[in-house]
């Protein structure tokens, strides 16, 4: 029979410790059921009951997933994700990357590839078609994620696209990335969980094409939403870069400055995607198959150019009192090379320099503005020498180890670092952080378009705007598992409509927008039962105790109360259809899952 | 009145800060388009701005209603509506 048009309907499971690869089919239910991305991901790992197992043990299942719309003319399609439990919360962590690495992996006729076990050696697993072998890779350990990319490519050859992990996912760090091509699936960990199986790298090559239900209409809607996507929705994106959100945010008070102590930074113009452009050369790239090109690279003094994103800005920037521009773009690119998630970097140093001026901590030479101790940081981090071994576990795990009450200003919410929205100002945010599956997180709820709306008061929302979180949540689990970039979102004027429309040209589908909703919902229900199977308790559902006792220092309005939160919390549970805490209904949680 | 400009708004303007008159937000979106014809031509529509720009009363409230009265001591803020990052 012939798989779904979109899919191969099977993935590719790699037991790493026997050596053993085999193909398993995905019915067409199941797929529906899915999609692909997050929701498939998350889907496979419940199968595999990787819920209950320590996140880097061999018997931990880390997924690459693909989606309907990989390989289709779409823009913005050329996406995976990579899920798998985190090191560094004990969740669910799905993390997106764009690149031809996605393209490629599905040409291997896979819609994911899963691995389990552990390799008896450092190993690159290739894989060709149906063909898959494990080859050492002692030669690259210690290599950056250029260099073994680079030495590897010319080893294989220019059309294995691979995925890879640098020094710091050898090094197990809590927050180490999985990179290709510049490209990063970057926040939870992937990396570690790859380290810990003794992978180095992925590389894949394929021939297998899927076939599109409809294919000249696909071409045709792709031809119209790329169209759209040269318009003004995205011209921000196309421009200027998300970096250029900095001093909007400094403006209002809402910029993470000096570990969350403050809410907008003396020298936030200095680092400004405005002031980059003025001294320093700018270029334009983009992900593979995008027509938007949100990537703005900034060169050093050297003249090697960096990719700069807000969230790096903000996390190597003012979040550890950086006015340095080449410093924080030095910062960003040890963080790429060395495969380091930078929001989680800074987070985690910000907070340790906090620490360093309390005394709490015995690093005399790590204070906040100094651009060599930030340096200093990120290197010992990687090297895993001195204050690298706390810093690499993160905030959370730092303020356990240190004590002192410290956990009440380490900036995480179930042990992922906050990204660069300061939740007093941003309430609407501030929900979607406490309840995120994956923690604190601005990827899968998009919550601060409420907040920068007439929608809300963003420093005083209420329990009865809770359903925009919900809202929110659902279209970012809908882009994620079809998965489209979410930079497109507003080009679309009902997602859930045309996505729907999408997904029947794709695959021959006649989903409606309703089904669609539903399977939104079922996606992060199905990370919720993930969180509930790892142990999540309501009590998790929350921020840092800094965040709800006292307001942003230069806006006295920006204040956000345990009860408001907690009342914000129990609005959005009910609106789910959960209980006020956040169980899920009985009946939906499975044998033995609470 | 003071305008603050960010993202699009201040690259089509060229300036980061201006002057409008005007006592609602429309007029002083009219009379910003009449001073800038770029920030004029790609996000001001009439007294309206365009989709995927919004403005910001001195930093405490979002607004798009034309008719929004200003006081005195306002600061109009013109961002892109997009904060995603
Ligand atoms: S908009 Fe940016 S992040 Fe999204 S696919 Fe394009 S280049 Fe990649």
């Amino acid at each position: 029979m012939h798989p779904t048009p979109g899919y191969h309907g099977r993935y590719l499971r790699i037991d790493l410790s026997i050596g053993i690869a085999k193909s398993v089919s995905l019915e067409a239910s199941f797929l529906r059921k899915y999609l692909g991305g997050s929701g498939l991901g998350v889907a496979l790992l419940m199968k595999e009951g990787a819920a209950m197992v320590d996140p880097l043990s061999p018997e931990a299942a880390i997924a690459f997933v693909f989606s309907p719309l990989v390989g289709s003319p779409l823009t913005t399609s050329a996406k995976f994700a990579v899920v798998s439990k985190s090191p560094l919360t004990q969740r669910i962590n799905d993390s997106l990357a764009s690149s031809g690495f996605a393209l490629t992996g599905k040409k291997t006729g896979n819609d994911a590839i899963v691995l389990v076990g552990r390799a008896s050696r450092p190993s690159i697993v290739l894989i060709e078609n149906d063909q898959v072998r494990l080859e050492p890779a002692e030669d690259l350990m210690g290599c950056s994620n250029p260099e073994t990319q680079e030495k590897l490519r010319s080893r294989l050859g220019s059309d294995f696209q691979i995925a890879t992990i640098g020094p710091a996912g050898e090094r197990l760090v809590r927050f180490s990335t999985i990179s290709h091509d510049g490209r990063h699936a970057g926040r939870g960990g992937s990396g570690a969980v790859l380290g810990s199986k003794n992978i180095k790298a992925i590389a894949v090559r394929g021939t297998q094409r899927v076939q599109w239900s409809d294919q000249s209409a696909l071409v045709r809607l792709a031809k119209e939403l790329s169209e759209k996507s040269f318009g003004p929705a995205t011209a921000k994106y196309r421009e200027l870069g998300t970096a250029s959100n900095l001093l909007t945010f400094n403006r209002l008070n809402v910029l993470p400055t000096r570990n969350f102590q403050q809410g907008s930074f003396h020298g936030a113009t200095a680092i400004s995607s405005e002031e980059l452009g003025v001294v320093r050369n700018r270029t334009r790239a983009s992900c593979a198959a995008c027509t938007i090109g949100c990537e703005h690279l900034y060169s050093l003094k050297s003249g090697v150019p960096v990719r700069l994103e807000y969230e790096s800005l903000f996390a190597l920037g003012s979040l550890c009192g950086i006015d340095d521009s080449e410093i924080v773009l030095v910062a960003s690119q040890r963080c790429d090379a060395a495969g380091l998630d930078t929001i989680s970097s800074g987070g985690t140093i910000g907070f340790a320099m906090e620490c360093a001026e309390r005394g709490l901590i015995d690093a005399p030479w790590l204070r906040f503005g100094d651009g060599n101790a930030l340096l200093r940081a990120l290197d010992l981090i990687v090297s895993g020498k001195g204050l690298g071994q706390l810093l690499a576990m993160g905030s959370r795990a730092m303020a356990m180890e240190i004590g002192c009450d410290s956990i009440e200003f380490a900036p995480q919410v179930k042990g992922l670092e906050l990204p660069g929205y300061d939740p007093r100002g941003l309430q609407m945010m501030a929900l979607g952080f406490a309840v995120g599956s994956r923690g604190a997180d601005h990827n899968r709820s998009g919550a601060y378009e409420v907040d920068f709306s007439e929608a809300v008061d963003r420093r005083n929302v209420g329990p009865e705007s809770a359903h925009l979180a919900v809202e929110s949540e659902d279209r970012a689990a809908l882009m994620d598992s079809l998965i489209l970039c979410k930079f497109l979102r507003g080009v679309f004027g009902d997602l859930f409509q045309e996505s729907a429309e999408i997904l029947r040209l794709v695959t021959g589908w006649n989903l409606t927008a309703t089904e669609l909703r539903e399977t939104a919902l079922r996606i992060v229900t199905e990370k919720k039962r993930f969180n509930i199977l790892a142990g999540w308790t309501p009590s998790e559902d929350t921020l840092p105790k800094r965040m709800l006792q006292t307001a942003i220092p230069e806006d006295a309005r920006a204040s956000l109360s345990t009860d408001r939160l907690a009342s914000l919390i129990k609005a959005y549970n009910l609106a789910r259809g959960w209980s006020e805490e956040g169980w899920l209904p009985e009946s939906e949680t499975g044998a033995g899952a609470l | 009145m003071t305008v603050e400009l960010f993202g699009i708004p201040r690259l089509r303007a060229g300036v980061s800060q201006s002057i409008a008159d005007g006592s609602t937000l429309g007029e002083i979106l009219l009379d910003l388009a009449r001073r800038f014809p770029s920030l004029g031509e790609d996000c001001i529509d009439g007294c309206t701005l365009k989709a995927g720009y919004i403005a910001n009363l001195s930093g405490e409230r979002f607004v798009t209603d034309p008719e929004t009265e200003l006081n005195e001591g306002d600061i109009v803020l013109l961002m892109s509506l997009d904060a995603g990052g």
